[in-house]
């Protein structure tokens, strides 16, 4: 083999591809075959790099992941007890059964899935097809719903305080949220970049019930877990990114402890460092820029939001701060100069200086 | 019982369990103060069922292997037992899959419950 055709064993090859060509065109019988097999070998190592790259930045969901279609939801009944999934009871496609939890659960996966899809083109949770999977009835008068980072969780509810977990839209929504956060920005669940998780996963949970109802950002509630207080409780929802900190005032459960703005940050190692209380601060700015922007929410505001949570500037670690500044920029560059200056307003109403 | 202690079991008097709860799907002041449950109050079905629980759950023995990390709205319970000479704590959070823990902490909840009414 000809020295300049040959090829060192690390991943690349010395010579450029057109001289390799060259010589498989002018070389000799012996150099020509040399040339065209480091020039086989070579392809196939660029495209393996190419790959590794492309794997590596993530870009490869756009290229390999399948067009946007099925959903493939299964709901299981953990028939009270607390191991997960449970037995299955309604699969894609199949016809709702005797049981309102099992019903309610298969719809707000159906209406999330279909929200992401149809307005950002989004393959399900992961962007690549993750079939999706609640388990209902878990445990007993259990009071409480999670996403267990793999599929979802809902209690009945104590029946005292709290009605089954299902019956929002919203907070089904706000719990496959969590998914995508954990699958695009990857923010870490505790202080500022823990109230930035809950407040993405709120946001999307309003914007999918805004979505299912087509409502536009000035008909909407912006209530989150609107009927999962029972009569007994003194509230309305969980919380309101309208007017945080009025969402409840009860004699058990206490008074909303949310903030609306900086000034009344919440400083506590409870809580995670209280992220759903300083989650009250990002959820009013958005409720701000998208009633500033008009329309329907998902549209504009959401999609900046949307392309933050995705933007890879934004760090696990994010503060308030760096999260405004990302949608102020992402507004710039989908939208315009307008849309920008009513995100940076919304932002500073709230005490975070975003531009 | 002869002695305070009979293998490792919980007394069968002046038994004291500290529970709260930290996290969840929202955040509820109410919900997150700790709830103290004196065992003495409890009627006798009830205080043994507990009893038996919390020695299941091995909480003297650091039997218990619990993980803390919660994820999203995933709550974070914590028990701490007195019975009035040893103390056994342990943080848990949801989904627990230890069966004996599990167990205690859905009892905890419940009686959780009843002492929050009669605030």
């Amino acid at each position: 083999m000809p020295k300049a055709a040959r090829r060192v064993h690390c991943g690349c090859t010395i010579l450029p591809p057109y001289l390799l060509r060259r010589i498989a065109a002018h070389g000799t019988q012996a150099q020509r075959e040399a040339a065209l097999d480091t020039l086989a070998t070579d392809q196939t190592l660029r495209l393996a790099r190419a790959t590794h790259e492309l794997l590596e930045s993530g870009a490869h969901r756009n290229l390999l992941s399948v067009p946007v279609s099925a959903r493939q939801r299964t709901v299981y009944d953990a028939q009270h007890r607390e191991a997960l999934p449970g037995h299955a009871v309604r699969r894609e496609g199949s016809a709702a059964i005797g049981d309102v939890d099992a019903n309610e659960a298969y719809d707000g996966l159906g209406a999330t899935f279909d929200f992401f899809a149809d307005v950002y083109d989004r393959n399900s949770i992961d962007d690549e097809g993750l079939h999706l999977d609640a388990t209902v009835h878990y445990g007993r008068r259990y009071d409480n719903a999670f996403w267990n980072g793999q599929q979802m969780v809902f209690g009945d509810g104590d029946g005292d305080l709290f009605n089954r977990f299902t019956i929002s839209l919203d907070v089904i929504a706000h719990e496959l949220t969590h998914g995508v956060t954990g699958d695009e920005a990857r923010l870490v669940y505790l202080g500022q970049a823990g109230a930035l998780n809950e407040s993405v996963s709120d946001v999307f949970g309003s914007l999918v019930k805004q979505h299912s109802r087509g409502e536009r950002a000035d008909e909407a509630d912006w209530l989150i877990g609107e009927g999962l207080f029972t009569r007994k409780v003194n509230g309305v929802a969980l919380r309101s990114m309208k007017a945080p900190g009025t969402a409840f005032d009860d004699s058990l459960l206490g008074r909303d402890p949310q903030p609306a703005t900086m000034d009344g940050f919440v400083h506590t190692s409870a809580d995670n460092g209280g992220v759903h209380t300083n989650s009250g601060i990002p959820n009013h700015a958005f409720y701000l820029a998208a009633t500033a922007l008009g329309g329907h929410a998902w549209e504009k505001a959401g999609r900046i939001w949307y392309e933050t949570v995705r933007d890879k500037r934004l760090k696990p670690t994010a503060t308030f701060r760096q999260f405004a500044r990302f949608t102020a920029s992402n507004a710039s560059q989908l939208f315009g100069k307008v849309e920008r200056q009513a995100v940076v307003a919304a932002w500073e109403a709230v005490g975070i200086k975003a531009a | 019982m002869g002695s305070r202690w009979h293998q490792g079991r919980l007394s069968e008097t002046d038994v004291r369990i500290d529970f709260s709860i930290d996290g969840g799907l929202a955040a509820f002041p109410g919900l997150a103060k700790p709830v103290t449950i004196e065992c003495d109050a409890l009627p006798v079905a009830e205080r043994t069922a507990l009893r038996d629980l919390v020695d299941r759950a091995g909480l003297f023995e650091q039997r218990a292997r619990a993980s803390a990390h919660a994820p999203p709205d995933a709550r974070r319970y914590t028990i701490a037992v007195d019975d009035g000479g040893r103390c056994g704590r342990v943080t848990v959070a949801e989904p627990i899959a230890d069966p004996a823990l599990r167990d205690l902490v859905a009892t905890l909840r419940t009686h959780a419950r009843a002492v929050r009414a009669k605030r």
